[in-house]
């Protein structure tokens, strides 16, 4: 305990000279952060306070359905945080120069693996406490709640489920480490990933929120019950569910129901962190060696004889040092596994969001639901891929890593570089904006087949907002650099990412506020036949088309001035 | 050949080379040498192009390093102190990016990176991925890879350093035959004795400024006017 607390007073002191060194671009730094957090976070708290007032006086939903969806948004948010801390957390554990540093020294491996468990909970996770709180703010002002519910809320709920996620997160790489070691990690990744992709398709299979809506309605009006009748029983072994019925409860005004939830939750809590103490005390070293005999089984020479699909021996189309930095940037992607699977993850995520769109079934023929359903199909297509764009194009820069002295010491201009990387980032996330565009606006087809100006609209807006998004990503990706950050998933989750993350939401928001009244002009030619001028959509396309080519320039000198900084 | 002029690098208040002037020409081996901390990198990264001087001229070749990058980094080679590589890449594959970087072509890429990894007899494990490396083994691809594209000036920030004593003597061997072919280097080591071996004209900066510059034969004439060793006399000029 005594070496634990050592250890942590010096990261700790570290940790603050870091975040508290005084300089004028730390201070503007955190002037902005501040602002573009806070503002998040005001955000957070209205969007979650007006629709919890929307659900529950406009619609009617009712407190029990509320709820329930509650539940589904808590259960994809605690596999995303599984799911991110198994990722992230390889590379903390197995990965880290400073694991391999503490392991020569006389220091129980526990300890060590407390630090780091710890250091990757809270490093990763800072960001969604602050989201976490302003929705539960925006939630719990609807409902009038003191101060100490928030509190209590946050530290005794709220955190420890997020804790669970990561516990269980820990333990599940600690078990694949173990048959890593026995069948290969490449396949065993495969198998986890197949594992969680199946056991989400069938949480939603089992509890279907549209057959759930049907249920509830026959219930109408007495929708605030206790409608437990309704829910799968599996539902009762879910930390999604726990928290989900604390709140409802509460709500309710059953005080000791809603604790005795949040008591299992604690409970539960503590048993799988005594579990994993335990385990990582007699395993985490054994799956740390093994994680050194899989990187040195990865380390094999390879044949210089044998062709590969990219190969700097072999001449392409390009020349060069354009050639050079192309085959540099995808050897570099392919090679890294964090990257790939990454990116099978988020093709998975976008292939399930196009298919369940392009099934859409759009009954309601009324002018303002069709509209709302466009923007917000619109709004999360942007959203998507503004995280794809998090993901693969902010870390660009910051990858380049130490090594990028080969680069800034080469004949090589810096608006060269930043234009690859940008013209490589642009090509995927358009292309995906473009499909996920397309697809959003094939429901709506049926309406507008006449008129196509809904897929040529979903066309130019893919291509200006994947515009500002990638430059957006890419210049304060740059100006943000972490090079001595390797971890692609770790540089795309600090403060500078998170700040970029909240700037692309403001621009699509700008977006979408542009486009709402010709939009809603043209919903209601389709309805209600009010004449619509198609020159009444050019004005704002222009305008958001000049918004995204400023943004898309600023962000890119920004970026470039970065990359012009001494080294 | 390098010509630096009147250069000063200042970090805020922190002045890191003041007023710093030495002209290398063609075919000389400049040593550098210094205490910690008392310039060495900061001067010959502003020679690579990775910092701007923020007073005074740097030029290479002909070229201001500042106003003409691109020219000035084509005849250059850089080799930094601590040898960063792409991690996913191979040493074989460094190399072969590094000579693209310099727009070779093709065929002189593949008999550059054949001649290199056998000159530093790097075959056995130019292969594996760079992450898979010794420092040693960095530092010598880091130095084959800038001998690819036949540079007319090399700056080498201590090149010594984990290498074993074979690719020690190879490395020596090279930067001395380098300069023989007319090739104008800079190199910062800490290393006396490899300094005194090496180099043409030696000098010391200490808190940023040019304390001593003198060829061998100066140097040694100073050497003698104390007890006969380099190292006294960097001990007392660096005082």
């Amino acid at each position: 305990m005594t070496l634990f607390l050592h250890i942590l007073r010096y990261k700790v002191r570290s940790f603050l000279n870091a975040t508290f060194e005084v300089s004028s671009i730390s201070v503007i730094r955190g002037i902005g952060s501040l602002l573009v957090f806070g503002g998040f976070a005001v955000g957070a708290y209205y969007f979650s306070n007006n629709i919890t007032a929307f659900v529950l006086e406009q619609t009617r939903t009712g407190l029990y359905l509320y709820h329930r969806f509650i539940s589904m948004m808590l259960f994809v948010f605690f596999v995303a945080v599984n799911m991110g801390n198994v990722i992230v957390s390889y590379s903390t554990l197995y990965r880290s120069g400073e694991v391999s540093y503490f392991m020569t020294k006389p220091i129980p491996h526990i300890t060590i693996f407390l630090h780091k468990f710890l250091d990757n909970f809270f490093y990763s996770s800072t960001t969604l406490f602050l989201v976490a709180f302003a929705v539960l703010l925006g939630y719990g002002t609807y409902f009038g709640y003191s101060w100490y519910f928030f509190a209590g809320v946050m530290f005794f709920v709220l955190i420890p489920f997020m804790f669970l996620a990561a516990c269980m997160a820990v333990l599940v790489l600690m078990g694949v480490m173990r048959l890593a070691g026995r069948f290969g990690f490449r396949p065993v990744m495969g198998g986890l990933f197949a594992v969680y992709v199946g056991f989400i398709a069938l949480f939603f299979r089992s509890s279907n929120p549209v057959r759930l809506i049907e249920q509830v309605n026959r219930y109408y009006p007495n929708v605030d019950n206790y409608l437990s009748q309704l829910d799968p029983g599996f539902l009762n072994y879910l930390p999604s569910h726990w928290v989900a019925e604390f709140l409802f409860f509460l709500a309710r005004g059953d005080v000791a129901r809603g604790v005795s939830h949040a008591g299992i939750l604690l409970c539960t809590v503590a048993g799988m962190f005594a579990v994993l103490v335990l385990v990582a005390s007699r395993y985490y070293y054994k799956s740390w060696l093994i994680s050194l005999k899989i990187q040195a089984a990865a380390s094999a020479p390879y044949d210089p004889e044998k062709a590969n699909v990219v190969d700097f021996r072999s001449s392409g189309l390009l020349k060069g040092a354009l050639e050079s930095l192309v085959k540099k940037e995808y050897l570099t992607f392919v090679r890294e596994p964090s990257q790939v699977i990454h990116l099978i993850v988020m093709l998975v995520l976008t292939t399930l969001f196009v298919a369940s769109i392009g099934n859409l079934n759009l009954r309601i023929r009324v002018t303002e639901i069709q509209l709302v359903t466009y923007l917000v199909l619109f709004a999360f297509g942007g959203f998507l891929v503004s995280s794809v764009a998090l993901r693969f194009v902010y870390p660009a820069v910051s990858l380049e890593g130490n090594a990028f002295w080969a680069l800034r010491s080469a004949p090589v201009r810096p608006e060269a570089i930043l234009a690859l990387k940008f013209a490589i980032g642009f090509f995927i996330v358009f292309f995906l904006a473009f499909v996920v565009s397309f697809a959003s606006n094939v429901p709506f087809l049926r309406f507008s087949g006449r008129t196509p100006l809904l897929p040529w609209f979903g066309l130019f807006s893919a291509f200006w907002m994947s515009l500002a998004v990638v430059g957006l990503n890419l210049g304060l990706g740059g100006y943000f650099a972490n090079y001595n950050e390797k971890n692609p998933i770790r540089v795309a989750s600090t403060q500078g990412a998170t700040l970029t993350f909240l700037c692309t939401l403001v621009f699509l928001i700008v977006l979408v506020v542009i486009f709402l009244y010709p939009l809603s002009v043209y919903f209601q030619s389709l309805f209600i036949f009010r004449p619509f001028d198609r020159w009444s959509i050019v004005v704002p396309g222009t305008l958001a088309g000049m918004i995204s080519t400023a943004v898309c320039g600023v962000s890119f000198a920004v970026g470039l001035r970065s990359l012009r900084r001494d080294w | 050949m390098i010509e630096l002029r009147s250069v000063t690098k200042t970090f805020g208040t922190f002045t890191a080379v003041d007023n710093l002037s030495i002209t290398i020409p063609p075919g000389e081996l400049f040593g550098f040498l210094g205490p910690n901390g008392a310039g060495k990198t900061t001067t010959i990264k502003m020679i690579a192009g990775l910092f701007a001087p923020t007073s005074g001229t740097v030029i290479v070749n002909g070229f201001n390093i500042v106003t003409h990058p691109i020219d000035a980094k084509r005849t250059l080679a850089y080799v930094p102190d601590q040898p960063f590589l792409y991690d996913k890449l191979t040493g074989r594959e460094f190399l072969y990016f590094v000579g693209g970087l310099y727009k070779m072509q093709k065929d002189l890429v593949h008999r550059r990176v054949a001649e290199v990894i056998e000159h530093f007899e790097i075959g056995r494990w130019v292969d594996k991925k760079a992450e898979d490396y010794s420092q040693g083994m960095r530092q010598r691809i880091s130095i084959a890879a800038a001998l690819v594209h036949q540079p007319k000036t090399i700056i080498v920030d201590e090149p010594m350093i984990g290498l074993d004593p074979r690719s020690s003597k190879i490395v020596r061997e090279t930067l001395r035959q380098q300069a023989k072919a007319g090739v104008s280097i800079l190199m910062s080591t800490h290393s006396l004795p490899v300094a005194e071996e090496l180099c043409d004209r030696i000098g010391i900066i200490h808190n940023g400024r040019l304390v001593y510059c003198d060829t061998k034969d100066g140097m040694r004439a100073f050497e003698a006017s104390m007890d006969g060793k380099l190292e006294s006399v960097f001990l007392e000029i660096t005082k």
